[in-house]
């Protein structure tokens, strides 16, 4: 093991897992070097978190052998694990929000005199790991819950650190996290794969899995269908490996001929967020919005569903001007809103689909203030086949669902409304490639029956394969408008950074 | 048996667990049947439903309706003691028993606007707003009743409209019961039938969705707050005319009580949400207990210990089955 190059951390091959029928691996492998980050992307039910939970102990394989740090391991448990070296950081956080940061760090391994903790050498020594580590500078006893989203991803690394981690397993760090705290994540790892730290990275995100990682290995049904060098392989490529189809089909063509202005936004002011901001959708246009976070684009959505009010200018839905205060407005004004946190805001998990589905239309099937089963029944089952929702019935809980899915009932609810307006904020993040496609040709057919469509997106790939125009915000003004060749993903960048590849101002 | 077609495999843990309330309740009703002589006679029964059920129930009926908003109110005492305080004062002072009850309703309005104000203007969380309205009504009346004087009328005009209200009957149903099933069959149908019924669920459920749902979150919720200190002071009349007095501070006794009966009814649910059969079985469930306790010649500070086991039995089991099988 003197070779800096190619030495290999962790060795899994052959592993077979099944649940009942359900194959969730067959002979699949995977191979975690030091010194180099490991993309692990793949189709939600494709394996990947499956194979992870095999390395951490949580799951036992059927079959296969695990070879980390040379050794043949057996019997693997989530402590045994750690004890080697390998550490998680899962998608959900888990870290103790009234912790302090030196608490977070060292939890499970606290420093101390017997059954004493010493906290005060907790936080000390937590300081010094996130200033040496991380440059990160935070006043001694700051609590867990007051920390950013990508402070605590940091303060996990930082635990896994402090223990002597060598492998280092990131499953979908960034879903939670603004553009700026990806990056610094990034620098992060770079910083940990240049000091010999194996670091495997799973993500939806096919942008940073191209920008970050070394190696690619790409899941299918429960097996790996290859490792590529994203240097030479193409985005494309992967996601064909992915889903096994062309990726041609991924933004389905479309051709609608446009009707009347049905949303117009004219000299559009908001405190601190943007100003002047003017532009149409069309019956049956799909528009793109774009920015940085801080730009403002965020902001423009709000008010367009009256989550903020702007101070000044003119909103109009089919020629009559709004006054948008409060979401109850823009739902009566026929505006749809598809809210980037699906589990806050889009649909709620403890309801039932049918419940979910005419929240927001309850009126249209009910009488003298009593809802009619039999009309909710009757349009409710039509949206789930017009959607081809996959539930068991009409009355399971969304929350049994999958992303894909629930986020399909989340749109079923406003079509319920029969809405003239769609805002969509995000609408495709956590949700895997083969639900996206769906998406798209959901937003498409809407778009075909003539509803002007706003999708504010940071995904550039998904606004220039979907979208007819795309906005960008910069700064809190409208930096550019852009279609046909000149919409690229390259030009939205440039746009929606100012210009300058090194903006900064991402500080509204 | 002609179950429907996708309906899963009916396994005894499952079963057990949906129905550990009526379980339960059965075998203490044989239990009780069996150890006490008195205990299933007509007397005793009609005795536990006019004087242990109507009264908790109908407060049990708004704390449903609150807690199915994801919300708590801890002042449902308070608007019991409010309504039945000035329904008391009304009559002694020579009105009619329209106007009293007409007043004891508004006094309990008043708490419930109180605590919608507290909750959708201020923004306070409905535990810590009607904990405070429960200090501030507890205080108020010891203020107005010169540190807690009890108001009694037994005789006389006042005692004839109590009467009127407690001790009449119609087809041999007395009056409470009626009011009690009256109110039940409404809270179900607005809980479970109707668009507002619905919101309350889904505030309940996931209050983010309501709000970018188009629903009037505030609106829906100061109603719920309305409702549940109306019903309770529906409580505060009726408790006022069975006992012919006024006695500050009694309302609270409910408070506990209907929230266990409440929590109690969720384990029928499967998404463990409250519903109206669920509390009125709760609510039954409870009483039995108490009254049952009693007949065995158990004090009353062993008839709440007896409560508490009940309480964590049921609890323990229906959740503990249920974990099991998932």
């Amino acid at each position: 093991m003197q070779t800096a190059k190619r030495e290999i951390a962790v060795s899994m091959s052959n592993i077979s897992k099944r649940f009942g029928p359900v194959r969730a691996l067959e002979n699949a492998n995977l191979e975690i070097v030091r010194g180099s980050i490991l993309g692990l992307v793949g189709q939600n039910g494709a394996g990947k978190s499956t194979i992870i939970k095999v390395l951490a102990g949580i799951i036992k394989p059927d079959s296969g052998t695990i070879v980390i740090n040379g050794e043949t391991v057996t019997a693997l448990s989530p402590a045994s694990v750690e004890k080697l070296g390998v550490h998680f950081i899962h998608q959900d956080r888990l870290l103790v929000p009234t912790a302090t940061v030196g608490e977070a760090v060292f939890l499970g391994h606290e420093i101390g005199f017997g059954p004493f903790v010493s906290r005060r050498a907790m936080e000390r020594r937590a300081a010094d790991l996130l200033q040496r580590f991380f440059g990160l500078e935070l006043p001694v006893g700051t609590l867990v819950k007051d920390l950013t989203t990508a402070q605590q991803k940091v303060v996990q690394i930082t635990r896994a650190l402090a223990q002597k981690a060598s492998v280092l397993v990131l499953d979908e760090p960034t879903a939670a996290l603004v553009k700026r705290e990806v990056d610094s994540l990034f620098d992060v790892l770079r910083r940990l794969r240049d000091d010999g730290i194996a670091v495997v990275f799973i993500s939806h995100y096919m942008q940073e899995i191209e920008k970050l990682c070394d190696r690619v290995t790409v899941m299918r049904n429960g097996t790996d269908v290859g490792t590529v060098d994203p240097r030479e392989t193409s985005v494309e490529e992967i996601i064909s490996m992915m889903i096994a189809r062309d990726v041609g089909e991924m933004f389905p063509k479309r051709s609608v001929t446009l009707g009347a202005p049905v949303l117009e936004v004219a000299n559009l002011r908001l405190g601190g967020g943007f100003e002047n901001i003017g532009f149409n959708v069309r019956a049956g246009e799909i528009v793109g919005l774009t920015g940085l976070l801080g730009s403002g684009a965020k902001e423009i959505v709000q008010c367009l569903f009256g989550l903020k009010t702007a101070d000044g200018g003119l909103i109009k839905v089919e020629g009559r001007e709004l006054s948008l205060s409060t979401p109850v407005k823009a739902v009566r004004d026929g505006i749809a809103m598809l809210p980037e946190d699906r589990r806050a805001h889009g649909v709620a998990l403890g309801l039932s689909v049918r419940e979910n589905i005419s929240l927001a239309s309850l009126r249209r099937y009910s009488k003298s203030g009593l809802v009619s089963r039999g009309s909710e029944n009757q349009a409710v089952d039509g949206l789930i086949k017009e959607l081809s929702i996959k539930t068991p019935h009409r009355d399971a809980l969304v929350r049994e669902l999958s992303g894909g899915n629930q986020q399909k009932v989340a749109i079923a609810k406003w079509l319920s409304c029969q809405s003239r307006v769609y805002v969509l904020d995000e609408p495709t993040v956590a949700v895997d490639v083969g639900a996206k496609v769906e998406i798209y040709n959901l937003l498409n057919r809407l778009a075909g029956e003539g509803a002007a469509i706003l999708l504010l997106s940071s995904d550039l790939l998904e606004l220039v394969g979907v979208c007819d125009r795309v906005l960008v915000v910069y700064r809190g003004r409208l930096a550019g408008t852009f279609s046909g060749p000149s919409m690229n993903s390259d030009a939205l960048l440039a746009a929606s950074s100012g210009a300058r590849p090194d903006a900064d101002g991402v500080a509204a | 048996m002609s179950v429907s077609a996708n309906s899963p495999k009916p396994s005894l843990r499952a079963f057990l667990a949906k129905y550990s309330v009526l379980i339960a309740f059965a075998a203490i009703v044989i239990f009780f049947a069996l150890t006490s002589p008195t205990f299933l006679t007509p007397a005793n029964l009609f005795n536990v439903l006019v004087n242990n059920v109507v009264m908790l129930a109908i407060v049990a009926l708004g704390l449903t309706i609150v807690i199915s908003s994801g919300g708590i109110d801890l002042s449902v005492g308070v608007s019991v003691d409010m309504a039945s305080m000035v329904f008391v004062m009304l009559l002694a002072a020579g009105y009619s028993g329209v106007v009293g009850v007409g007043g004891g309703l508004g006094a309990a309005l008043v708490v419930g606007i109180l605590n919608a104000i507290l909750i959708t203007r201020l923004n306070i969380s409905p535990f810590l707003a009607t904990l405070g309205v429960l200090f501030i009504g507890q205080s108020t009346q010891q203020l107005a009743t010169s540190g807690g004087q009890p108001i009694y009328l037994t005789s006389g005009y006042a005692s004839d409209q109590f009467n009127a209200i407690a001790r009449t009957a119609l087809f041999g149903v007395p009056t409470p019961v009626i009011v009690l099933i009256v109110l039940s069959i409404a809270v179900h149908v607005l809980l479970h039938r109707s668009v507002f019924g619905r919101y309350v669920q889904a505030m309940g459920a996931q209050p983010g969705v309501a709000w970018y749902s188009g629903i009037r979150v505030p609106r829906e919720l100061s109603m719920v707050h309305v409702l549940c200190a109306l019903l309770a002071g529906v409580t505060g009349i009726l408790l006022s005319a069975t006992v012919k007095s006024y006695v500050p501070l009694s309302g609270n006794a409910f408070l506990l009580d209907a929230i266990g009966a409440t929590f109690i009814g969720t384990t029928l649910s499967r998404e463990r949400k409250p519903s109206v059969v669920g509390t009125l079985l709760g609510v039954l469930l409870l009483a039995i207990v108490k009254n049952g306790l009693l007949l065995v010649g158990w004090n009353f500070y062993w008839q709440q210990v007896g409560i508490g086991l009940l309480v964590f039995l049921v609890l323990a089991v229906s959740f503990g089955l249920r974990r099991a099988t998932h």
